[in-house]
């Protein structure tokens, strides 16, 4: 069952065109990862779906709820981590978890997300006073107090370690454990792969690409690089091998490139020359390349 | 909103400024003080002003400028409450600290300086109520047009001394030329401190001035509102 419909969303700025014609959806139980460069329109669209912004044209059902008309009853039934956004410094712990809990008609009991977020012992620091991680964990127990049916995760590692980060996605498998419906927007390619069972990607206020990770990364065009290095005998022509779309040389080094099997072919090429190589690396296809056969343009995280 | 309005008022104990707001006007109150005459019926009207001033025009806006650069009005909306509840809150809690630093005030004064307190508390209350409103206005139009807390702290500390200077609460009125002391009584914070002053000196405060607070306070709220933003 689709718990979320967006149906061919438009927003504009001024003259900017933020949205351009945007349709997904989101089933019931799953990660769904709304990935893309910045100001592909990720966050744009998610705020429509929250009721934080009002589209300008194209319709958004979320549990059955117009985000706008039904805002109020919507916001019982969702929880939002959401992108820049922090606390007073001089709130405790306790007392952040306590003060949303009270928001909502049905919360969940706070001690025992507490315990869940490993913040138990951060009960009574003051917001000022934690580490990126810890923030982060308190952020997501706040966007789940209100014991929501779909949470929304914006850029939640953005700004973490490399543990910390594996910490949170290992929190995030257990937030959809729970049965909760989870759509997690991000930039970062390695987050949307370990964690998302349907990925969209953005591009430029559109979606190009719905698939899972997996899919995204199988799909279109899908080349593989192998690389060696000559050390003995001379290079033959493996250009007209099958599935052999490409070879370049800079010195010793080859980089042939190709599709399917071709992997096989080029070896037992070189073994029937003699020719010894080393460094033998064949490059898997990640989601980047993909992104890249998708938009025609490179993904550069760092903005 | 019970909940919101406890754990606001804990931010607030906890917020070095409050005690800023508390204590400065005490300290003037009680430096100045120390040389009062008995009866004397100008320089408490000054520090009620003083502290009314610094919890409008400095720490109200700060506060609601900060909230809305953290996210945390906008996070709100992402909840079943509507961050205009924060506001009504904050309003409530900062207006709880300015008459408990007028309450402070007044009884430093009353007791330990022996200075005079009104005896008509009506009139007291209405001057007091108006000129809060409008040092509430004013702080509402900043926390509005301020891009984040800082900024509104550097406005709030900026209007703060032309104001006080004009007013009259940097030196008696008296040693002020002519034609300053004239504007300065229809600036918000002079109309608040004549309004005082002449409640003190047992009549009544001039109805124009109570008008000229009552316009400020509606005209600058307005503008405010139509200025204000949320993210």
């Amino acid at each position: 069952m689709a718990v979320i419909e967006v149906t061919d969303l438009r927003k504009r700025y001024r003259e900017l065109t933020v949205l351009d014609g945007v349709s997904f959806s989101v089933e019931e139980g799953e990660i769904f990862g709304i990935l893309g460069p910045n100001g592909a329109g990720k966050t744009t669209a998610v705020e429509c779906v929250e009721g934080l912004r009002r589209p300008d044209a194209g319709s958004v059902r979320v549990l059955g709820l117009d985000p706008v008309k039904d805002g109020r009853e919507l916001r019982e039934l969702i929880g939002v981590q959401l992108q820049h956004t922090q606390l007073p410094e001089n709130i405790k712990v306790w007392e952040a978890l306590d003060l949303y809990a009270s928001f909502y008609a049905r919360p969940r009991d706070w001690r025992r997300l507490l315990e869940e977020w490993g913040l138990a012992d951060k009960r009574d620091a003051r917001f000022g006073k934690l580490s990126g991680g810890q923030k982060q964990r308190l952020f997501i127990a706040l966007a789940l107090v209100g014991d929501p049916r779909v949470a929304f995760l914006d850029e939640l590692t953005t700004g973490l370690d490399p543990q910390a980060r594996r910490t949170t996605w290992e929190l995030i498998k257990r937030v959809r454990a729970n049965g909760v419906t989870v759509v997690l927007v991000s930039h970062f390619m390695d987050e949307v792969e370990e964690l998302c069972d349907r990925v969209a990607v953005f591009d430029g206020g559109r979606v190009v690409a719905i698939d899972t990770p997996d899919g995204l990364i199988g799909g279109g065009d899908a080349e593989h690089h192998m690389r060696f290095t000559l050390v003995s005998g001379d290079l033959v022509e493996l250009g007209e091998l099958p599935g052999v779309t490409a070879v370049s040389r800079t010195g010793n080094r080859v980089v042939v490139t190709g599709r399917g099997d071709f992997a096989t072919t080029v070896t037992a090429s070189l073994a029937r020359h003699h020719i010894l190589v080393s460094d033998l690396r064949i490059d898997k296809r990640t989601l980047d390349d993909a992104f890249v056969a998708l938009t025609g343009r490179s993904f550069d995280p760092t903005h | 909103m019970t909940k919101l309005a406890i754990v606001e008022l804990k931010l607030l104990t906890r917020e070095p400024g409050a005690m800023f707001s508390l204590l400065i006007p005490l300290f003037i109150l009680v430096v100045f003080g120390s040389s009062l005459e008995p009866g004397d019926t100008v320089l408490l009207p000054m520090a009620l002003a003083i502290a009314v001033g610094l919890v409008g025009l400095y720490l109200l806006p700060t506060t609601l400028a900060t909230y809305r650069e953290r996210g945390i009005l906008r996070r709100l909306s992402a909840t079943p409450v509507r961050p205009a509840n924060m506001l009504v809150v904050q309003l409530l809690l900062q207006l709880v600290l300015a008459v408990v630093a007028c309450g402070l005030l007044m009884t430093v004064a009353g007791t330990m300086l022996g200075a005079h307190l009104p005896s008509r508390g009506l009139l007291v209350a209405v001057a007091f109520l108006l000129g809060t409103a409008a040092m509430f206005a004013i702080g509402l139009l900043i926390a509005a047009l301020a891009p984040n807390g800082r900024t509104a702290n550097g406005w709030g500390v900026l209007l703060y001394f032309p104001m006080a200077f004009l007013a009259g609460l940097m030196q008696p009125k008296d040693q002020m030329p002519v034609i300053l002391a004239t504007v300065g009584e229809y600036t918000p914070l002079g109309a608040f401190r004549q309004s005082l002053q002449d409640v003190w000196a047992g009549g009544a405060p001039d109805p124009l001035l109570l008008m000229v607070l009552a316009a400020y306070a509606l005209v600058i709220s307005i503008a405010a509102a139509r200025f204000f933003r949320w993210e």
